[in-house]
């Protein structure tokens, strides 16, 4: 077994403009933590997670899941990664559970899963109403039962606190630890909010304009610049 | 296969209470609903017609008539746009990706979907023009039930022809309603294309607009070929082609979702 769950190896990208918006990134998200990938906007974090799942056709480098390269073993490595890019992909016209239902299809995992992430994410009174009809907290929701119905090992979170509430938050925040601790799913999480991101992650990374400043444990990265507060030294590592 | 027909399922759950789903019901009733408002309104002639021997194929005719020319390639556009555009309305591509299948897979599915929603369409006609033929003796004493005994097997073949020549618009759509976000650029496409082919039906090289081939069926010719039912062959060629095209530009695409 891989120590890391996902690996990009010297991954650069760059869009028509020809501008590079990531340059040889090698992140390494070990096995079992909750991994921070963290970056201002247009640092490249989206590029990063979509040309992982497939959605932008990779340009340069190699990108590894569980050991083995994506491309050749793609939908082996799917049917492990459960994900949730940008806004939720939600079909308006259909409920929750239909939503759910056409995915639990493809995944071919059992029906039962569809209630259990429902209730998991406080959306299991939400009946025959359609999910276009959802509050934007509500859709997120719906976002997230959508990434954990086929019980994956790797969860894939891009901004998932997007239109969440505070308690909403915080709800997140305990189911994410509690799939980390209970069930042993790996989670690689980007986010803006760093003050949320310091109480979840066991992990991070920092990238800055497609590179990689710092990668590896939250208390390392502390130790090392000799602060605790996860602002301060992000502001520091992007300036200089 | 079997990952096929799961993901044949799935496709088919998101058409549920879609655009697509009603406009195959609504636009399959349509012209039967009206002939048979025709027929009661002017029901006082119905006893001689249903006697009539060739009742059923003067239903069909009429039916077909309007259908054929105008009604099926128009639903045939908006019905495969609007299922491409699901995906895109929604913003789902991304999702759609991410998950166990192959790209083939989800093409072909798609492609299944609006063509089993073509047959529901051609299904649900088939009942109504039925029902233009037996529902006013039901209705009116004194109109017997049509004397002709169902011409089962001549419509069947009548379908099939009309299925097969507008399968090159559905795969010429499918084409580019993959490509699109915008719905009016496949809709645009679309009807440019059918009012320059219903322009072009009677020049001698209209045989060539693969979105003439449901008129061809009511003309006596199809421009200069030799034989008119070369048609159904050259919307079988095209229909290929245009497949064909239409998978290798999808999976080439190099931003999915």
């Amino acid at each position: 077994m891989s120590h890391y769950c996902l690996e990009t190896q010297a991954i650069s990208h760059h869009y028509s403009s020809k501008a590079m918006v990531l340059d040889r990134l090698d992140l390494k998200v070990p096995t079992g933590s909750i991994f921070g990938f963290l970056g201002p906007n247009g640092a490249g974090k989206t590029t990063t997670l979509r040309l992982v799942l497939g959605l932008l056709k990779k340009q340069q480098g190699n990108i590894v899941f569980f050991g083995r390269p994506f491309e050749p073993n793609r939908v082996d490595i799917l049917k492990r990664v459960g994900s949730l890019i940008e806004s939720p992909s939600i079909y308006g016209h259909l409920s929750a559970v239909d939503n759910l239902r056409l995915l639990q299809r493809v995944y071919h995992c059992p029906e039962e899963r569809i209630a259990l992430v429902l209730e998991l994410t406080g959306l299991a009174d939400t009946g025959r109403k359609k999910a276009g009809q959802f509050s934007l907290g509500m859709k997120q929701r719906l976002g997230m039962a959508i990434a954990l119905l086929n019980e994956p090992e790797l969860l894939i979170l891009d901004e998932p606190t997007n239109g969440l509430d505070p308690a909403g938050i915080i709800e997140l925040r305990d189911l994410l630890k509690t799939l980390n601790r209970e069930r042993g799913v790996t989670i690689l999480v980007s986010s803006h909010l760093l003050a949320e991101m310091q109480r979840l992650v066991t992990h991070t990374a920092i990238i800055h304009k497609g590179k990689l400043l710092y990668q590896g444990t939250l208390a390392e990265l502390k130790r090392s610049q000799q602060t605790t507060d996860l602002e301060t030294i992000f502001i520091n590592l992007t300036k200089s | 296969m079997n990952t096929f027909i799961y993901s044949f399922q799935s496709e088919w759950i998101k058409k549920k209470g879609s655009a697509a789903a009603w406009l195959t019901l609504i636009g399959g009733c349509f012209v039967p609903a009206i002939i048979l408002f025709i027929r009661m309104y002017e029901w006082e002639g119905l006893s001689v017609a249903n006697q009539n021997p060739h009742i059923w194929e003067m239903l069909y005719n009429r039916n077909w008539e309007f259908m054929g020319i105008f009604l099926l390639p128009l639903g045939v556009i908006l019905v495969t746009s609007l299922v491409t555009q699901l995906e895109f309305r929604n913003n789902t591509w991304k999702q759609l990706y991410t998950t166990p299948q192959s790209l083939t897979t989800i093409f072909l599915a798609k492609l299944a979907v609006i063509l089993i929603l073509l047959a529901e369409f051609f299904l649900i006609f088939n009942i109504g023009i039925v029902l233009t033929g037996v529902l006013p003796a039901l209705f009116f004493k004194g109109v017997p039930l049509p004397a002709e005994p169902f011409p089962l097997t001549s419509y069947m073949k009548g379908n099939a022809k009309f299925f097969l020549d507008c399968l090159p618009i559905v795969a010429l759509q499918y084409l580019v309603s993959l490509r699109y976000r915008n719905f009016l650029v496949p809709l645009g496409i679309g009807l440019g294309l059918y009012v320059a082919s219903m322009i072009a039906v009677h020049w001698k090289y209209g045989y060539l607009f693969p979105y003439t081939y449901c008129a061809y069926n009511f003309m006596p010719r199809a421009g200069e070929l030799k034989n008119k039912d070369s048609i159904h062959l050259l919307a079988l060629g095209y229909t290929i082609a245009l497949l064909g095209v239409s998978y290798i530009l999808y999976i080439s695409k190099k931003e999915k979702g």
